[in-house]
């Protein structure tokens, strides 16, 4: 079964190199003859299992024979793998070029955005949004995040040692940006601006943050035992309500129009910077903006 | 016969760590003979026996010199000693040009290699000749009581190993020969297993013709030899035709060279003849019976090593006896190929897996899928099949 995998990967290296063609010509043989139910006896297929069993041998001896002993169950998974690994890349692929974002219109962390110049990100004409730092600060830092996203909440630590640092000096705004790849993220966008109406957002958004997880997966429950520990009284009528969805929903929608394609996404000064280690990429900006 | 001194005198064994057990298919070569080899590219590289200037004469001298070398290998007369390109050319020169408008047949073994057994079956196809087996056993073994009745009057020609290239055992050639002689046939032996591992005299053997290859026994690739008894390759036919082998030539008829140069057409492989000289004299300064004695040794512990794998099966012989330093084997549930890569990839361990150009001998002994064969020489040692043992048993357990 491998050799349509060895096909596949040395059809593709022999468009770079000659040396892989002859290899490329024992492969396709190869595959030929098990896709017409033959034996493969280019020996291409020997010389795999070899390679293979001799390379996990040196490693551990008792896996080199389970290995052997189930090689052709091995190579099917191994080759169903492959192809629904290319499925799913070329599927990204498509996604990106019609919407932007491997992960279709509905958004999300997407690795081929490291591709795209996040330079071609239009910096957010309002601040509306979450206020913290200094109101008259002419350096104002934008954030587009969403709490229930992992890549949001590695960044958040990042976030707090940005604003102890240079909190005074610049204009740090929050917009929500719920994705909805990941699960309950507008009610925890709504939960925390409930929580900000009684004064208490930081504490709040730290809860989401901390334990982001436990929100994820129990939702309208979890916010509302959180909300009843931080003693917020109206918490839960601003939460069936859904007070605070139309404002969400202005940030979401200035977050697409500026083509926010993966959170968190930072602008200082409307420079953007995009992905899990874009908020130290801010503090620099920041530092250097103040001379630091 | 000291092993390690011995792997001193070849330059890929200091350079490569390999164990190298595939001597059947080629042997290592020798300092030595890399360097007559060299010499004669870089201080002669004229042409022999045709011009008169003095780089020609000492190529002559040279190319000359060596079939003396290989003729008092095998004791012969030089002018029994044809140059080939191997031992497949030398099977194939007599095979196709014997006389077979009186005796039709040609009696051979199942056992034989390809190029001894498809030129006999180009002759049978094409008409010229009829083929006949003398009876072999699954084990490998000759059944000897037909020997005899195989051959029979209208055999023209017998060919038959010497050794096999298969489980490395040796032929009964002296029954077979007599046998032959008895019903004036001629005997073609495929001495390309033989020659490189025993002491081969050739008038003692009472064989008509010997075939041999340089490679297989130390010497360069793209030579080999003929050695016939003078009366015999007078009875053969030309082969391949050319320069340097008539006497006389009008548009009528041309008048051939009696052997050697009658077989010698064109430009030889002076480079590869010289070689083999060079290989003939390192064999003969080690003594084909210390190679012998070497080789039972080794023939010894490889099949006690590889009788102590568990589920291997060893074809052929399991005697250490009468035989070369070459077994070939099976492990259970383990393909050859796989057990020969393995031991490559896990010890550096050269091996050949299939069916050795061998197929119908093969399928004889129920190995028709083919199997994994060891085959040593003079260069390896008892470290080295323990280390074979050992990588060996790790393969065997993944079966």
């Amino acid at each position: 079964m491998l050799c349509f995998v060895a096909l596949f990967v040395l059809a593709v290296l022999s468009l770079f190199s000659a040396k892989y063609r002859p290899l490329a010509a024992r492969a396709f043989s190869c595959v030929v003859k098990k896709a017409t139910l033959r034996p493969c006896d280019t020996g291409l297929d020997d010389e795999i299992k070899a390679a293979s069993i001799a390379g996990i041998m040196k490693i551990s001896p008792p896996a080199a024979a389970f290995t052997n002993r189930h090689f052709e169950a091995f190579s099917l998974l191994f080759t169903l793998l492959f192809f629904a690994s290319i499925i799913f890349t070329l599927q990204g692929m498509a996604n990106f070029v019609i919407y932007g974002n491997c992960n279709g219109p509905e958004g999300g962390f997407c690795i081929y955005n490291g591709l795209q110049n996040p330079n071609f990100l239009k910096a957010p004409s309002t601040l509306n949004g979450i206020m913290a730092g200094n109101n008259s600060s002419n350096i104002t830092v934008i954030e587009f995040g969403c709490y229930t996203c992992p890549y949001t909440k590695d960044a958040e630590a990042g976030v707090h040692e940005m604003l102890d640092k240079y909190g005074s000096q610049v204009r740090f705004v929050f917009k929500p940006f719920p994705l909805a790849a990941h699960p309950n993220s507008k009610e925890a966008a709504i939960s925390a601006s409930c929580a900000g109406e009684e004064g208490k957002y930081w504490e709040y958004r730290a809860r989401l943050f901390g334990n982001q997880s436990y929100y994820r997966e129990n939702g309208e429950a979890a916010f509302k035992k959180t909300a009843a520990e931080l003693n917020l009284t109206g918490f839960d009528k601003c939460y069936d309500a859904r007070k605070f969805e139309s404002q969400i929903n202005l940030t979401q929608k200035e977050g697409q129009d500026c083509g926010i394609y993966g959170t968190p996404t930072f602008f200082v000064n409307g420079k953007p910077f995009v992905g899990q280690l874009a908020v130290n990429q801010t503090e620099a900006e920041i530092a250097k903006l103040l001379g630091n | 016969m000291d092993a390690e001194k011995i792997r001193q005198d070849f330059p890929l064994l200091s350079k490569r760590k390999v164990i190298y057990f595939d001597s059947a298919c080629t042997t290592l070569k020798p300092k030595s003979v890399i360097e007559a080899e060299r010499n004669y590219y870089e201080e002669v590289s004229a042409c022999a026996g045709r011009s008169a200037h003095s780089l020609a004469k000492k190529t002559t001298e040279l190319f000359e010199g060596s079939r003396e070398k290989v003729a008092a290998f095998v004791n012969c007369k030089p002018d029994e000693v044809i140059w080939t390109k191997n031992a497949t050319e030398a099977l194939n020169l007599v095979i196709r040009t014997t006389d077979y408008s009186a005796r039709k047949r040609i009696a051979t073994t199942r056992l034989e290699h390809h190029s001894a057994l498809l030129p006999a079956m180009e002759m049978r196809r094409r008409g010229i000749a009829q083929m006949g087996f003398i009876g072999t056993g699954p084990d490998g073994t000759f059944d000897e009581q037909s020997i005899a009745n195989s051959i029979g009057r209208d055999a023209a020609l017998v060919v038959v190993h010497h050794t096999t290239n298969t489980t490395g055992m040796r032929s009964p050639l002296e029954k077979i020969i007599k046998a032959a002689h008895d019903n004036g046939a001629l005997v073609l032996v495929d001495g390309a297993q033989g020659v490189p591992h025993s002491k081969i005299d050739f008038r003692k053997l009472g064989a008509d013709f010997l075939a041999f290859s340089g490679h297989k026994m130390l010497g360069p690739t793209g030579i080999g030899c003929l050695v016939g008894k003078s009366e015999a390759l007078e009875r053969l036919d030309t082969f391949i035709v050319g320069g340097e082998t008539i006497e006389t030539v009008n548009l009528d008829a041309a008048v051939f060279k009696k052997a050697p140069k009658k077989f010698e057409a064109g430009i030889q492989n002076y480079a590869g003849a010289i070689g083999l000289g060079a290989a003939c004299e390192y064999l003969a300064k080690i003594g084909m019976h210390n190679v012998e004695e070497h080789e039972k040794k080794l023939a010894g512990k490889l099949i006690e090593t590889i009788k102590s794998i568990p589920g291997a099966a060893i074809y052929g012989s399991q005697s250490a006896q009468n035989r070369s330093a070459l077994v070939s084997f099976n492990l259970k549930n383990v393909k050859h190929h796989q057990v020969a890569l393995m031991c490559d990839s896990l010890s550096g361990i050269a091996l050949r897996s299939g069916v050795f150009c061998a197929q119908p001998a093969m399928e004889s002994m129920g190995a028709a899928q083919g199997a994994v064969r060891a085959s040593l020489y003079v260069y390896n040692t008892e470290k080295e099949i323990e280390t074979f043992r050992s990588t060996l048993q790790n393969i065997a357990k993944i079966g």
